[in-house]
């Protein structure tokens, strides 16, 4: 025999109390249970075969607004056959009628109902009315008083001629009826026998409390056994954001293939944006198109002479370093001139021009920023990944094996690398990189040797390999959006379905 | 990028060969080329701004066949000495002073040929000539008009033409008010008392540079010989873009013939295509490029990128650069065509030597130990931007708005200004995410930017943390001891929370942050004003720390 729950003990007891059956209304006051309570202990029953179930329709009857003025006032064949009987057994309907007090929208129905019960009959052309007897009660009126004394009435608990009456009192709209599914639990044998055998309830616990622990009453208490398959209520864990989660991912990467990060300004002098990494002060990516400016502050300061110098003749005839250069009058007003960084170049750039001596191996996964009209592949603003190998003796083949192995470690095997143009690299590739999961071949980091245009006014000897790229691209690949603007927009609903795991 | 859209049967008449769009997808990126779309019959490439020579289906061939091996060394382009005269008026010396000019002969043009010729013009003047700046392009029917021409200037009213595709007659005056181009171009003469203009014999005008050519010299699929300027304030630039031009027409079947320029001191022989030169080492070629090229192998490299070269003593080559070739400035160049001449397919990636060990930034390792804190305090992280807007981040935070860092040219008005702390698009996080369940906890870790005028550049960043709390019980208690188990566990010690004002927190339920009594931050309840203002209902509560100072205090 299967252990009982508290619930299903105090329904037994009750059915027991009720001589072994009981509708389930009843069952609840009886036990103290509520009504769920006890349905869901009858359910456990009857599959425990110790209850069965019965379920018996009910019809229940109850006075129409109509109903409930007639009961009151009787109906209105009796209220005009009372009347015509009073006055004398033969009268016209007019005198008859308002002798009756009764209302002219009940007058036809009235004369039709005299007729039809055989109370009186009407002459039509003298409108006069005969009664015929005194007629007795009806079933009908007797059903309409009853319900005016107590709604609803369950139709099967009346007398045949009762029953009867509900159907004419139905046709005529004087009461409405509504069915119902009662249940009631009867003992089977099996619940008889454990009902006698004596049912002690012991109390059911739900929640283990300090209290039961420590005074050892666990041990007597019935630990109440869950419906392990019932649904919880649902916890959002608190979580890193998914791209940051990708860009620490990244992070991690550069930092096991020995790199080491740098951090830099965000708002930035064009002169380490662009003519720092020979990008010629007319140059079309230099308007305001593509780069934001700023109005307030509206312009830094240029470092040391040599330095500016240096980069200024570069830029006007190539100065020392072999390169015909840009030949147009630099202006270092223009160089002043403070934007949001375009690219993390900048902070590259003024890290080697600190750090000259071979090796540097450096790299930022940073905000850079674009003049752009925002749709569901551009953001104005994005993150960067950057990486840089300067050292004595460091090739483009190198450079590409470097980034083979970066691809590597984010799970993307085929690589090919591409003849491209960047300004400030040269000998310079693009990579596409093969994604599995969408079949396709997408374009990720470019890469190049920095030109010495860009090295020798810094005074940097040795080559430089560099590579980059927008990192958004790579993360809505992962996590699998199509609209890029998703990313930032912080829908708590998005990040708290997005699993942590991202593989 | 531009781009251009090369039809396989004339891509293939160009190039002289039979040509499946299969071998033009796969050859062509090797020439350093996008290709952005790849038709039934056709391969849409996109090619960088530096070489505009690829601007046309000449361009793209003659590397095309140098890359296949199929004809290689420097194209040959003959200039027939020519008699037309184009003479140079002092006055052009004050707006735009220099002018470069060719006569193309027996060109044959059709509709595609006419466009390509349109095209290719907009790439230079985009790419060399600084959006018509420095050089602009006039291409003319020459037997519309009488030799020999004049480079003059007019005032703004004294002269009448019927521009390109108009039917008035229009002053230069008229043209740069009312015209497109006009409006468009302006800023380049308007400052002048004199404007540019090239007539014929007759007085008539060829063309308004850099605006808009005349009506009158109209090119279309019947013009046979072809009148050439380009002027400008650069004389390289327009040199450059004139030998771009003559030498694709010329890959059309036309003949070049040369113009005499007279300038009031000298005469100028244009086009000029004599080969640039420049010298090459091999070894540092193979150096870069990670390569053990003989010097006879850099040759034949650099042929196959239709270079020529010859050795000049050991290890050193003398390179000629054709004319069109206008990118190449620097010996580095060079070594790029190398590559491209050997085949970047052939290049096989190799693992750098350099051994070095690798460290975070200490900010990214303070950023990083708030997250593992916060989000063990049960929060989402939340990623914003930098840039903000004066709304949300003064006048809903009930703030009087200060000196703030903003934008020249804002691409919208939701970011016109870079954001000094994080709170304020927490809260329209928040506002966002209404219809999601609560509790609701938030926290960012990043940047801001502040105004510091001694920086070099007058600003400096700084990492921030800033969390919400918002479900119907959230209150100050509850914050605080969000913000004392992050500042604990941040290791800092004899933090003190002082009572404080601030107008997005309410009254009494504001607290300033101290540590070694210097404030790092604010912790509180949010106003209800501000509540209403992002039309938020639930009792909110928030803290914001700048990190930056803990980590100077602490190390």
């Amino acid at each position: 025999m299967a252990e009982l729950r508290e619930n299903e003990q105090k329904t037994l007891l009750a059915l027991e109390r009720l001589r072994g059956r009981g509708p389930v209304d009843q069952l609840v006051k009886v036990s103290g249970l509520a009504h769920a309570a006890v349905m869901r202990a009858a359910l456990s029953l009857t599959t425990k075969k110790l209850v069965r179930t019965h379920e018996r329709k009910q019809t229940a009857i109850a006075l129409t607004k109509e109903g409930s003025y007639h009961a009151k006032k009787r109906l209105p064949e009796r209220r005009l056959i009372n009347s015509l009987i009073k006055l004398g057994g033969e009268a016209s309907v007019d005198d008859v009628a308002d002798a009756a007090g009764l209302e002219k929208k009940f007058l036809t129905i009235a004369l039709g109902w005299l007729s039809r019960k055989d109370w009186a009959t009407i002459k039509k052309k003298e409108r006069v009315l005969k009664s015929l007897r005194e007629p007795l009660t009806g079933n009908d009126e007797k059903l309409l008083s009853l319900l005016a004394e107590k709604e609803p009435l369950i139709v099967e608990d009346l007398s045949q001629e009762l029953q009867k009456a509900v159907s004419l009192l139905k046709k005529r709209r004087l009461v409405k009826v509504s069915k119902k599914t009662l249940r009631e639990l009867e003992l089977t044998d099996a619940g008889w026998d454990l009902a006698e055998k004596g049912i002690e309830i012991v109390e059911e616990v739900s929640q283990l409390t300090p209290e039961l622990i420590r005074t050892g009453r666990w041990r007597k208490a019935k630990l109440r056994r869950f419906d392990v398959t019932a649904p919880g209520p649902i916890i959002h864990p608190g979580k890193i954001h998914p791209a940051q989660q990708i860009i620490q991912r990244v992070r991690e990467i550069f930092l096991e293939m020995g790199f080491t990060e740098i951090r830099g300004s965000i708002v930035e002098t064009a002169f380490w944006n662009f003519d720092a990494l020979f990008q010629p002060q007319d140059h079309p990516a230099r308007e305001m198109m593509d780069t934001f400016y700023l109005a307030q502050p509206r312009k830094g300061k240029l470092p040391k002479k040599d330095v500016v110098d240096a980069v200024a003749k570069t830029h006007e005839d190539g100065w020392i370093t072999g390169s015909r250069g840009w030949e147009y009058t630099w202006s270092a007003d223009e160089a002043k001139r403070l934007i949001l960084r375009t690219h993390t170049t900048a902070v590259t750039i003024r890290y080697l021009a600190e750090h000259k001596e071979p090796p540097v191996k450096v790299f930022s996964v940073d905000r850079v920023y674009r003049n752009e009209k925002v749709d569901y592949k551009h953001l104005a603003e994005f993150h960067q990944i950057e990486g840089i190998v300067m050292d004595k003796k460091v090739t483009l083949r190198d450079l590409m094996g470097t980034l083979k192995e970066f691809y590597l470690k984010l799970g993307l095997k085929k690589v090919q690398f591409w003849p491209s143009y960047f300004p400030y690299t040269e000998p310079s590739m693009q990579s596409t990189v093969y994604v599995p999961e969408l079949k396709t071949w997408v374009e990720l980091c470019g890469m190049g040797i920095f030109r010495p245009e860009v090295l020798a006014p810094l005074g940097i000897k040795y080559p430089v390999l560099a590579w980059g790229g927008g990192l958004e691209r790579l993360i809505i690949l992962k996590l699998g959006i199509e609209d890029i603007r998703l990313l930032y927009k912080n829908d708590l609903g998005w990040m708290r379905r997005t699993p942590v795991c991202q593989r | 990028m531009p781009a251009l859209t090369l039809d396989r049967d004339r891509f293939s008449s160009f190039v002289g060969r039979p040509l499946s769009v299969e071998e033009m997808a796969k050859w062509l990126p090797w020439l350093g080329v996008d290709t952005d779309e790849i038709g039934p019959d056709y391969v849409k490439i996109e090619f960088n701004p530096n070489r505009v020579d690829f601007s046309s289906y000449g361009g793209v061939a003659r590397a095309f066949r140098g890359l296949m091996g199929w004809e290689t060394g420097l194209p040959k382009y003959e200039v027939k000495e020519g008699k037309i005269v184009l003479k140079v008026d002092p006055t052009v010396a004050e707006v735009r002073p220099y002018v470069v000019s060719a006569v193309i002969r027996n060109v044959k043009l059709d509709y595609d040929t006419v466009r390509e010729l349109m095209e290719m013009q907009e790439d230079l003047h985009w790419g060399v000539g600084r959006d018509r700046k420095k050089a602009s392009i006039g291409v003319h029917n020459l037997d519309a008009v009488e030799p020999p021409f004049a480079y003059t200037t007019s005032a703004p009213n004294e002269v009448k033409f019927v521009p390109l595709d108009k039917t008035e007659e229009m002053t230069l005056q008229e043209i740069l008010e009312k015209h497109e181009k006009g409006i468009a171009y302006k800023g380049h003469v308007d400052w002048a008392s004199r404007y540019p203009l090239i007539v014929d014999k007759l007085g008539r005008v060829l063309s308004f540079p850099p605006i808009i050519n005349g009506e009158l010299t109209r090119v279309d699929s019947r013009t046979r010989n072809l009148f050439i300027d380009v002027t400008g304030t650069e004389p390289n630039a327009i040199s450059r873009s004139l030998n771009v031009l003559v030498t694709a027409l010329a890959d059309m079947g036309a003949t070049i013939e040369s113009v005499r320029v007279g300038y009031s001191d000298h005469v100028l022989v244009t086009p000029d295509l004599t080969p640039q030169q420049m010298e090459l080492r091999v070894d540092y070629a193979n150096a870069l490029l990670g390569l053990k090229l003989s010097e006879t192998k850099t040759i034949q490299a650099l042929q196959k990128s239709r270079l020529d070269a010859r050795r000049i003593s050991k290890g050193v080559l003398e390179v000629l650069i054709p004319a069109y070739r206008i990118d190449i400035m620097h010996e580095i160049d060079l070594v790029e065509e190398v590559a491209i001449g050997y085949g970047y397919f052939r290049l096989k990636p190799t693992k750098p030597t350099t051994v070095t060990t690798g460290r975070e930034h200490e900010v990214s390792a303070v950023a990083n130990y708030v997250r593992q804190i916060m989000v063990g305090l049960g929060f989402v992280e939340a990623m914003n931007f930098i840039l903000a807007n004066e709304v949300d981040h003064y006048q809903k935070m009930r703030r009087k708005a200060g000196k703030m860092i903003r934008l020249a040219n804002p691409v919208s008005t939701e970011y016109s200004i870079v954001r000094n702390d994080l709170l304020p698009r927490l809260m329209k996080n928040l506002a966002d995410n209404k219809h999601q369940a609560y509790p609701q906890r938030m926290f960012e870790v990043s940047d801001v930017i502040e105004i510091n005028e001694k920086a070099e550049t007058r600003t400096e960043r700084r990492l921030h943390v800033a969390c919400v709390s918002s479900h119907p019980t959230a209150n100050f208690t509850e914050i605080k001891s969000y913000v004392e188990a992050l500042l604990a566990n941040l290791d800092l010690k004899n933090w003190e929370i002082k009572g404080t004002k601030h107008p997005s927190f309410l009254q009494g339920r504001a607290a300033a942050i101290y540590v070694k009594g210097r404030k790092i931050g604010v912790v509180g309840e949010i106003h209800p004003e501000v509540l209403n203002n992002f039309e938020l209902e639930n009792p909110t509560s928030a803290f914001e720390i700048d990190l930056q100072r803990i980590i100077k205090t602490t190390r």
